[in-house]
């Protein structure tokens, strides 16, 4: 790894020039994520430099034939996403990717290709307060990275906060949802409904304790008539 | 004089009256006076030049074909300037000059002759120059009808859409590298207002308000940028409801760095527009709070609100982040003019 980026170093030297229009010592990850009530669906464009991007391509270019086969693409999209971590009131989600499209070669060393990767997962029932962590390790010694969430399309959910580190590889977003739904409920959302059934309960309780003393007022009044 | 000769600057003035005179006997409007020039441009060119810049108001692959990146990276379609003869190259300017505002072609300039800088910096790199810049028209040129005028190269994308007497400039992207330079003995910023106003409201700021607006995490690039159409995201920073009416004030000057690239009568509407949600336009900033006199600031900043998103991203590419700048406007709610084209 030190002798890549060593050369990764040469290479700045070489191209990083006042006239360098692309981007060069970063590997840009930007993510946007979708939040809908029973999933969260996101997208991650991944642009390398062209000073780094014979790391990005060792990662890549498994076999080093010059050739980005399918199974490469398939393998580099799933080692991204084991990079990536997406939790949900605390509990970790499964990612599924959707879809990957990636840049040409050629464009990839200019600096201008993209790949782009889009996953998914499934969210389980939980209360109206949720927070959501999402974390990115992916080559963290060269990564440069954006994350930010889409103003829902579901008027029942509310984005209420949202935090990053410095890096923006750690993101925290806090939101509300109006609503139940169908999903698989987690342990957390157990909880969170046997909560709502024990104020309920202890509602019904003092109503019917309110009402059976109004009418034992009533009968001693009318005893004492 | 900027990178327009003199007599290509004489150029474009004789193709604007001629653009007048089509006209002469109606009343003229800025649309009318915008079709003239793109007609006059048309009848410049020969049949396949036409081909080449005409594009059908339906092809959304044209529609969304621009870049920040130089166009031999992110290939353009269209025609070139390097294509074009002078008369043509000329009327073609005449044309994008008729759909700005003064200012707005000025700056249009500068960043172009940013690019010449560039080009003769870089021992003539083939990447730059003011000859790669492409323009193409999406539609039919028409006083009634829907159509668009594309103009944009290295660190340039001008889209404007026309609806009768309705333009829209969204979504547009300026940028400028080196984000200045000296010409005739002149310093040029071609986007130093959009620095200098934006510092000036961040010292505006109370120091709760200043907490509020500065961001904790570094912003790399823009986040809306070439290939972002249709997204909105989850604003961030300091809500206008919590400036005074002085900031608010500076906040909407700052816009109208954007707004008013735009002819006058589409620069007010838009300006109309956004003054209305102003309240519930967020202010954002990451990176130095502090500036060397004279030169760009080197921090990231988001201006977004219900029909609004300006981004201005310093890049680290070159070296110095303040010579290298990004800048993205949009109306997510409306780009490409679909709140005006929508069936």
């Amino acid at each position: 790894m030190k002798t890549r980026l060593a050369a990764a170093g040469a290479i700045l030297l070489l191209v990083g020039t006042p006239a360098a229009a692309h981007r060069l010592d970063e590997y840009l990850q930007a993510t946007t994520i979708s939040v809908e009530k029973d999933r969260i669906q996101a997208q991650i464009r991944l642009t390398p430099g062209v000073a780094v991007f014979p790391i990005v391509l060792a990662n890549i270019d498994t076999d080093a034939d010059g050739v980005i086969s399918e199974a490469e693409q398939r393998a580099y999209a799933e080692r991204v996403l084991g990079d990536l971590s997406l939790t949900i009131d605390g509990d970790r989600l499964r990612l599924r990717l959707v879809s990957s499209k990636f840049a040409s070669l050629d464009e990839m060393k200019e600096g201008s290709g993209e790949i782009q990767l889009e996953f998914r997962a499934d969210v389980p029932t939980g209360g109206t307060n949720r927070r959501l962590m999402f974390e990115n390790q992916h080559q963290s010694r060269i990564g440069a990275y954006l994350v930010n969430c889409l103003v829902p399309g579901d008027p029942d959910i509310r984005i209420t906060a949202q935090s990053r580190n410095y890096q923006q590889s750690l993101y925290h977003l806090d939101y509300m949802q109006a609503d139940g739904r169908s999903g698989p409920r987690s342990s957390a959302s157990w909880s969170s409904s046997w909560g709502w059934l024990g104020t309920a309960a202890l509602l019904l309780f003092a109503g019917f304790a309110f009402v059976w003393r109004r009418a034992r007022t009533a009968n001693d009044a009318i005893a004492q008539k | 004089m900027s990178f327009l000769s003199m007599r290509t600057a004489c150029s474009i003035l004789a193709m604007s009256l001629m653009c007048l005179s089509v006209n002469a006997p109606m009343a003229q409007t800025t649309t009318s006076r915008i079709v003239s020039a793109a007609n006059v441009f048309l009848s410049t060119l020969d049949q396949k030049q036409r081909q080449s810049v005409l594009f059908a108001f339906d092809d959304e692959k044209q529609r969304a074909r621009w870049s920040n990146l130089p166009t031999t990276m992110a290939p353009r379609a269209g025609l070139s300037l390097k294509e074009l003869n002078p008369a043509q190259s000329s009327a073609a300017l005449a044309l994008v000059s008729s759909a700005l505002s003064p200012r707005g072609f000025q700056k249009v300039q500068q960043i172009i002759e940013g690019d010449e800088v560039l080009k003769t910096g870089g021992a003539n790199n083939p990447l730059f120059g003011k000859d790669l810049y492409y323009i193409s028209i999406v539609g039919t040129p028409s006083e009634k009808d829907p159509w668009m005028l594309q103009f944009g190269g290295h660190h340039l994308a001008v889209n404007i859409t026309l609806a009768g007497e309705r333009g829209v400039l969204t979504p547009t992207l300026t940028g400028a590298q080196p984000a200045l330079y000296t010409l005739n003995g002149k310093t040029v910023r071609p986007l130093g207002q959009e620095s200098d106003k934006a510092i000036a409201l961040l010292n505006a700021l109370d120091e709760n308000q200043q907490k509020q607006a500065i961001l904790s995490y570094r912003l790399a690039d823009l986040v809306l940028g070439p290939g972002q159409d249709g997204k909105i995201i989850q604003p961030e920073g300091l809500k206008a409801s919590a400036m005074d009416e002085r900031q608010r004030a500076m906040l909407l000057d700052v816009i109208s760095e954007w707004a008013s690239i735009a002819r006058e009568n589409a620069a007010t509407a838009r300006m109309a527009e956004i003054k209305a949600d102003i309240k519930d336009t967020w202010f954002a900033w990451s990176g130095p709070a502090t500036v060397t006199p004279g030169s760009n600031i080197t921090a990231y900043y988001r201006i977004q609100g219900p029909h609004l998103v300006i981004e201005y991203a310093p890049q680290r590419l070159g070296g110095d982040p303040s010579m290298h700048v990004h800048t993205m406007y949009r109306d997510p709610t409306n780009d490409y003019g679909r709140r005006l084209t929508a069936k």
